[in-house]
């Protein structure tokens, strides 16, 4: 009898493992093409997840209307990842047993992405991240592409900033401290460090959500620094701003270029006056392409889109451009198209390099009476 | 500079301090560790952004703000642990309860506010003040009053009314107590009301000094809080208050000495020397179990 049973069970295995190949292999020519796109949608980062599949639905909208891509209707799939790696490990299993899905935007945090990456690489589905910055997401597979700066790239147009711009040496930074924070934050020691005309003063690790970073900022005001590099969202530079001004108004507070938001603003009020930081997308150009998108974003989401949305929108684009031109969803040329496509999008020319990683051109962004403007607008360079 | 830090590490602590109170005051009366206190920390402030958005005026906001996390702590009591309690279910499950509850809050929160980060309106002005080289925020200082003075209305009423020696007896024995003529169910609701009026009080003050307000705000301080009332002694508000600031000023030691990546665990490195010299707390004295 146990035998019997046991034979049964290996016959469901192995028919089940079968019928898995089968429905990997065969996807209908006909039905809509399914990107998916998994991001938080509820928990801390929420506000993100839902503004990237909303600039992601624009696109996929915008192609639509000229008739989709191969003659099929685009679709988007949702997840929710809630930003955690556990989620997306069985989010990423959920996509990659979908045979009609080509690939998949996402995920939010680096080190989210970097749980999930293995499984589409393995299974041949294209990951294209718009926010992760950690620099080793994008090695992890030939099917995992970045379409969001390096982290040290931008550390290096800050590094410009300091010495050239604002002629600042006394520099200290304030990291998050997660997986992506604290490299970041290495990275940011390391290029400081090194440079002969800036002298990093303090390196502080702070917990995002303890809201008070009174015993950084006392022991970096001690130590000198005339600069601080926030290394974090907005959420960590308006009261980092707030809490430094307070004690050293002359403080010169830098960010990152995932700290463009409007609620940087709106939670630093006055104290977020001169942050500088680097960004890929500046919603105020005059590009009608950037102003189409940006007005449509605005009237749905009620506030205008960060630099990481429009990389949603463009990394769908560049996604569908390299289907179109690749004429077929298979996978592995697919993957060769994507590689060797230069896009032109509103975040700038994109082109992905060996590794997938895209580079990026940089505009310096300041606020300055409650609204970003460019910074050479206000330097006169 | 260690001057600065230790005026840091006060006025952290007596955010701390602040929370502590609430869940000594339920532990004290119910022998509940109550942790939803976080989550109704953090609705407390929800509610003075939202009657503020509707232009109520900042004064009103905050009473109705406090008013109705004390109304929602009685709702906790009624929908979620009073049916435990008449089924003399376990502590253990109301204790898991109230973390359930917690996500509940955290969650609806999110719904109906969003999760990203909203600004909480300044209390009053606030100005920087230098004591001996050290500078400190005026809204500190009124931090520090306002626990002080929560402190001791909390103890006098405790200690000196009528209703506080009902809320003593409760503790002691519900049964008997009913039986001298207490209405147990009005005492306990009254402690919830108590425990979540206090949340929203120190939510505001704390809120008003970050000028930050989302809903996992009470998740970080919540556990610290709970740290500094386990460390004073659960159930002593003098001991909460203490407790909170031997975590703040710790805090501002460690994060000078070794930097900040040593901060946060801190706390609790403290909590788990003290539980293992002191398991009853600093100030609290080894319960004598009367049968």
């Amino acid at each position: 009898m146990k035998k019997i049973v046991s034979l049964f069970l290996v016959l469901v295995v192995s028919i089940s493992l079968l019928s898995g190949c089968a429905s990997t292999k065969e996807s209908s020519q006909d039905g809509p093409l399914k990107i998916a796109v998994a991001f938080p949608m509820t928990g801390d980062n929420a506000e993100y997840g839902k503004s990237f599949l909303l600039a992601a639905q624009i696109k996929v909208d915008e192609w639509n209307e000229n008739g989709g891509v191969l003659g099929r209707e685009v679709e988007l799939v949702s997840y929710d990842d809630k930003n955690s790696g556990d989620e997306a490990a069985s989010i990423a299993q959920k996509i990659v047993s979908d045979p009609e899905i080509i690939g998949v935007l996402g995920h939010f945090a680096s080190g989210v992405s970097m749980v999930a990456a293995p499984t589409y690489n393995e299974n041949k589905y294209i990951e294209i991240s718009n926010t992760a910055s950690h620099p080793d997401y994008s090695s992890i597979g030939d099917y995992i592409f970045r379409n969001n700066s390096v982290i040290s790239s931008e550390f290096g147009v800050i590094e410009d900033v300091l010495v050239n711009d604002l002629k600042l040496s006394k520099v200290g930074v304030v990291a998050i401290k997660t997986d992506w924070g604290t490299t970041a934050g290495d990275i940011a020691a390391d290029i400081f460090g090194n440079n002969p005309s800036l002298t990093l003063v303090g390196r502080e690790d702070v917990l995002e959500g303890s809201d008070d970073y009174s015993l950084a900022i006392a022991k970096l005001k001690e130590a000198g620094a005339e600069a601080v590099i926030g290394v974090g969202m907005y959420s960590l530079l308006a009261p980092l701003a707030k809490q430094y001004k307070a004690v050293d108004p002359e403080i010169q507070v830098i960010g990152l270029s995932n700290a463009y938001a409007q609620q940087l603003i709106e939670l630093g009020g006055e104290a977020a006056e001169g942050i500088i930081f680097p960004v890929s997308f500046y919603a105020d150009s005059t590009d009608p392409a950037v102003r189409k998108f940006v007005d449509t974003y605005t009237e749905e989401f009620g506030s205008e889109p960060s630099a990481l949305a429009a990389q949603a929108y463009d990394s769908i684009g560049i996604l569908l451009e390299a289907v179109k031109q690749n004429g077929s969803t298979d996978r592995e040329s697919l993957r060769d198209t994507l590689n060797a496509i230069s896009y032109p999008g509103i975040t700038g020319e994109t082109q992905f390099d060996e590794i997938g990683d895209a580079s990026k051109e940089y505009t310096k962004l300041v606020v300055k009476d409650g609204k970003f403007i460019r910074f050479s607008d206000v330097s006169g360079k | 500079m260690i001057l600065q830090q230790a005026f840091n590490g006060l006025a952290l602590g007596m955010a701390y301090a602040l929370i502590a109170v609430g869940y000594s005051l339920v532990f004290g009366i119910l022998r509940l560790v109550n942790f939803s206190h976080g989550s109704v920390y953090a609705f407390g402030a929800h509610m003075v952004i939202l009657f503020v958005s509707y232009h109520f005026g900042l004064a009103p906001a905050i009473i109705l703000g406090v008013v109705l996390t004390g109304l929602l702590g009685i709702l906790i009591d009624k929908m979620a642990l009073s049916p435990l309690r008449k089924k003399n279910s376990p502590g253990i499950s109301s204790l898991i309860t109230t973390i359930g509850i917690s996500y509940i809050i955290q969650n609806l929160l999110m719904m109906a506010f969003g999760s990203e980060k909203k600004t909480f309106p300044e209390l009053f002005p606030s100005k920087m003040i230098t004591i001996a080289g050290a500078q400190v925020s005026s809204m500190q200082i009124v931090m520090f009053i306002a626990s002080v003075i929560l402190l001791l209305v909390l103890t006098l009423l405790v200690k000196f009314t009528k209703i506080g020696l009902a809320m003593r007896s409760v503790e002691q024995s519900e049964k008997i107590a009913s039986l001298m003529g207490i209405n147990t169910n009005f005492i306990i609701a009254f402690t919830f009301f108590l425990g979540g009026a206090s949340a929203a009080i120190a939510s505001i003050l704390i809120s008003g000094y970050y000028q930050i307000v989302y809903p996992t705000m009470g998740f970080v301080v919540g556990l610290k809080a709970f740290a500094a009332a386990v460390l004073g002694g659960i159930g002593l508000f003098h001991g909460s208050i203490v407790g909170g600031l031997v975590i703040g000023v710790a805090e501002a030691i460690a994060a000078s000495l070794f930097g900040s990546a040593y901060r946060d665990s801190v706390a609790f490195i403290i909590l788990i020397l003290v539980l293992v010299i002191r398991p009853a707390g600093l100030f609290g004295k080894k319960g004598i179990e009367k049968v």
